[in-house]
This record gives C-alpha cells, structure tokens and sequence, in this order.
C-alpha cells in the first residue's frame, strides 16, 4: 500500500464497506454502481485524516453524495437500468422484470428530486445509521432529524402515489 | 398538550427512548396522533422497501480491488471531501448563484447590481460546503443558455468562437510539454425569481418575512463567454490550464441587489459564518466571492499585474490554482504544479487576439 495512505484503512474498510455499499445502493439500485461508488469513497478517504472515530459518518455522507450527483448527472444511466434488470432477486418473467425496473427507475427519480439535504438523511437513517449518527454526519440537531427523514418519506410516497394514481 | 410534530412521531417509530415519556403517553392515548402515527409508519415502511438493498457484499474482494486502485492513483493528498481546486469553483457557482440568479438578455430597465472586479477568499468548513443549498430550491431559475463547453482545433479556432483573446506562454514549467486543447464555453444567461414556499420547503422551516419586492424581482446573471488552454498531465488533473472567461455580472429589475443578498444570506439554511463573511463584500463592492474549503485547500492573496488574486493550492500542494479579475475578466492559472509555478505562468502570460 502506497506510504501517503492512511495505515488504518483496511480496518475500516473491512468495518464499514458493506454500510458503504448499502448507503450508495440505496440511491442508485444498483449493486455493481454502488460498489463503484464505495470504491470511489474509499480512494478518496484513504488519503485524509478524518479522525477514525468519525470516519463511519464521513464515508456515508460521502458515499450518498457522489451517489445522487451520478444520479442527477445521469451519467451512468443506461449502465442502472441494466443493473436494475440484472438485480438478485428480480423476477426472470420478463413482465415483472419491465415492472421492477420501472419501480427502480421512479423511485431514483423521486429520490434525485428531493433537496440535497433531506435525500442523504433519509438514505443513511434508511441505512441503518442511529438518529445520533446521522445528527452528527450531518451537522444537524438529533431532533431535526425526524423532522428531516418524514418530510422526505412524505415527498417520496407523494411522488410514488402520484405515480400509481396516473397508471 | 399540543399535539407532537411529524419528526417527534417518526422518531417514536425508531428509537422510542429518545422520545419524553409525556409525549409517548400523548400518544398513546391521543385520537388524533394515534392515525397520525399509523400514516407515518406506513410511509416509512413502503420507502424501506423501496429503498431495500440486501445484495451480499464481498468485501475480501472488495479490499482487494481497493488495493489496485490505491497503487494506480497519483500520489496526491486529499483532505476530507475537497478534489482539487473543483471544490472552490463548484462552490463559487453556487453562492453566485445564490447572489445574483443568473441573467436573461431581457430588454427593460435592467440595471447592473453586482459586477466583478477581484475576487476574495471566504473560509468555511467543510460541513458548511455541504450544506449550501441550491438554488433551484430557492425558486425558479429560467436558464435561456447553457455554456455548451466544447473542444475546438486551436487557439485561433478558440478565438474566433469566443472573441477573446487566447493565451501564450514561451517558458512551460517543468513536466508541462507539447500542444494544448483548447476547450471553448459559450455565455450563460438565467434567470432567478425567489419563491418563498420553495424556500421555506428546501429549509424545512419557517423563513422570515421577505423584503417588501423581492418575490416579483427577477434577478439574473450573465457569465461568459470563456476559453481554456489545457495541457494534458498523467494524473487525469490538467497539467496546467490557462483560461479566462468574461466576468459574471448580476443584475436586478426590483428590489436592490444588496438588500436581496442581505435576505438571502440571512436565511437559516445558509451558515451564519459564511453569511457575516458575505455581507462584508457589500462595503467593497464588486467582489467574487470565493468560497475555500478549509479542510482541503489553503489560500493567500497576492497581486497579478496590478490585479489582487487568490491563490489556492491543495494541503499538499499538488495542485494548485491562480485567479484573478482584471479588465472584465476573471482569469485562472491551475494545474498540477506549486503556487509559485502558477504564479509565474500567471504573471507570463501574454494575451493574443
């Protein structure tokens, strides 16, 4: 391992790349992209000082906001939407293939539309992260962090009601 | 007792012990919170499953893969989230932006608010950087052109894109050979109209009342036309860039400018830091703000010319930048070299129509 990278890097990334992967897939629906985009964190991370103790919350954030600015860049969509059909899990029966990668599709939608702040929220209380953990990642009040995550699952479920009721 | 808020009842659902007792009682026995409480409950669970992921990760494999991206990734220092010297400009879009809205060539009794004439650096810590928020959730932004940035064959092909004058420069620094690309960007017009609801929607909270015009006001900004001379390096960074691009310029058709980003700065979602900083620039007038990420990069003021510029250079000084505004222009000098190189390249250039 190269000497200006941080000596304790395989012991966090050991801890925390399945978390990492799992914030990343929750944005994009896509194992292989998330990994992508973890592997893209870990580079990056691997070259700073963020205190140890900190680094979980780091490499969350970090990890949600390069996964919605592809999602918002579109830059690897077609690369998705042949994940999304490819996904473990999915249906071989074509028509619920068509319909599960919809379903991905719509909700990436809906999710990149969401303002910045309460999409990563979401994604990493969704995540598994405590109210405490998201409160510190992102410099916000434990308290507003319920306030956060239920305006954008309100925002969500409108947009997928919306969704339904117009099919 | 009042009824708890929306967060109160989510955060019921995950972690009750941080709920007060009085206010699981309520409700518990509440006719009102009980439905509540079931409706946020359901939304919270078909946006889990929504958002499910339970793909196994290989994480021996992972590492693995890691490891060759460790050993085939230049040797530069990162410090939080900062990537070279995108971060500052990244951020000096959105607090101009945030300024001014962007421009639309609209007849009428436009009248200039904002003009650029140097540029400051503003500090802020990296959770604040992430935290600025966007414009379009400010309101409407109308943009009536896009900079569609492209190559094009050479400088003179550049110039006669742009109607600027391009870069010469005799002495490349050490490590920086051969001929450039040259990348040119057409002007960027918008327009920005603020929206309360949006606003007040974006921050998750009440905002204070607007001044008195602000919301018929359209504000737009004017950036471009632009052109960059880039010579390629081995990292993936540019070795060394040269560009300038016509100065940003903000105009109002209502409410004067200064009391439009006195408001906008003062609204909660924007750090009071950054907010205190940004109202000084009104006394000086005129100044681009600049916006560094104090986790990544360090800044000092110095002179091009007879220009004040900002230079910026990563915490290891691996790359580095110069800006400065002078004639109309804003001019940057960056790449994968020291201050000191980008700053003679910057005090070297010579411009050619």
């Amino acid at each position: 391992m190269p000497a200006s990278v941080r000596s304790d890097l395989e012991h966090i990334f050991r801890a925390a790349y399945p978390k990492v992967v799992g914030v990343a897939a929750r944005v994009l629906g896509s194992r292989n992209e998330a990994e992508d985009v973890a592997q893209e964190t870990f580079l990056a991370f691997g070259r700073t000082d963020v205190p140890a103790g900190e680094a979980l919350g780091w490499l969350c954030v970090a990890a949600a906001h390069t996964a919605l600015n592809h999602l918002r860049s579109g830059r690897r969509r077609a690369v998705r939407e042949e994940a999304a059909s490819a996904s473990p899990g999915v249906s071989p029966d074509v028509a619920e293939t068509v319909v599960a990668r919809e379903e991905h599709q719509r909700v990436r939608a809906a999710l990149s539309r969401l303002p910045r702040r309460q999409a990563v929220a979401l994604v990493l209380r969704h995540s598994g992260l405590s109210y405490a953990e998201v409160a510190a990642a992102l410099d916000l009040s434990p308290a507003s962090v319920g306030t956060t995550v239920r305006r954008a699952e309100s925002a969500l479920r409108e947009e997928l009601n919306r969704h339904a009721s117009s099919r | 007792m009042r009824h708890p808020g929306d967060g109160l009842l989510r955060r019921l659902l995950d972690e009750p012990d941080g709920v007060a007792d009085s206010d699981r009682s309520h409700v518990d026995d509440c006719a009102t919170c009980g439905p509540r409480l079931a409706q946020v409950s359901g939304d919270a669970l078909d946006v889990g499953a929504a958002l499910s992921f339970d793909g196994d990760v290989d994480v021996d494999a992972g590492w693995e893969r890691l490891l060759a991206g460790l050993e085939n990734a230049p040797a530069r220092p990162v410090k939080r989230r900062g990537r070279s010297v995108r971060t500052p400009v990244v951020a000096v879009a959105g607090v101009l932006a945030l300024l001014g809205g962007a421009s639309a060539a609209a007849a009428g009794n436009w009248f200039p608010i904002f003009r650029t004439e140097q540029v400051a650096p503003i500090t802020v810590p990296q959770a604040d950087l992430v935290q600025l928020p966007e414009l379009d959730e400010f309101g409407t932004m109308r943009v009536e052109s896009r900079p569609e940035v492209r190559d094009v064959g050479d400088a003179r092909a550049a110039r006669e894109a742009t109607g600027l004058a391009s870069p010469r420069i005799t002495d490349l620094p050490t490590g920086v050979a051969g001929q450039p690309r040259f990348l040119v960007g057409d002007r960027v017009l918008g327009v920005f109209t603020f929206d309360r609801a949006k606003a007040e929607k974006a921050l998750g909270r009440p905002i204070p009342e607007p001044p008195a015009g602000l919301v018929a006001t359209e504000f737009r900004l004017t950036a471009g036309p632009g052109l960059a001379a880039v010579w390629p390096g081995n990292s993936g960074a540019p070795a060394l860039m040269i560009g300038r691009v016509v100065a940003p310029k903000a105009f109002s058709n209502g409410i004067p400018f200064e009391t439009a980003r006195d408001y906008l700065l003062s609204l909660p979602g924007l750090p009071t830091s950054v907010s205190s900083q940004l109202k000084a620039f009104t006394k000086e007038g005129g100044t681009l703000p600049l916006i560094v990420n104090q986790a990544s990069e360090s800044s000092f003021t110095t002179t091009v010319g007879k220009a004040p510029a900002t230079v910026l250079s990563t915490s290891g000084g691996a790359v580095s930048a110069v800006l400065w505004v002078q004639d109309g222009f804003v001019n940057a000098v960056g790449g994968s070299l020291s201050t000191g190189e980008v700053l003679r390249v910057a005090r070297e250039i010579r411009w050619a129509q």
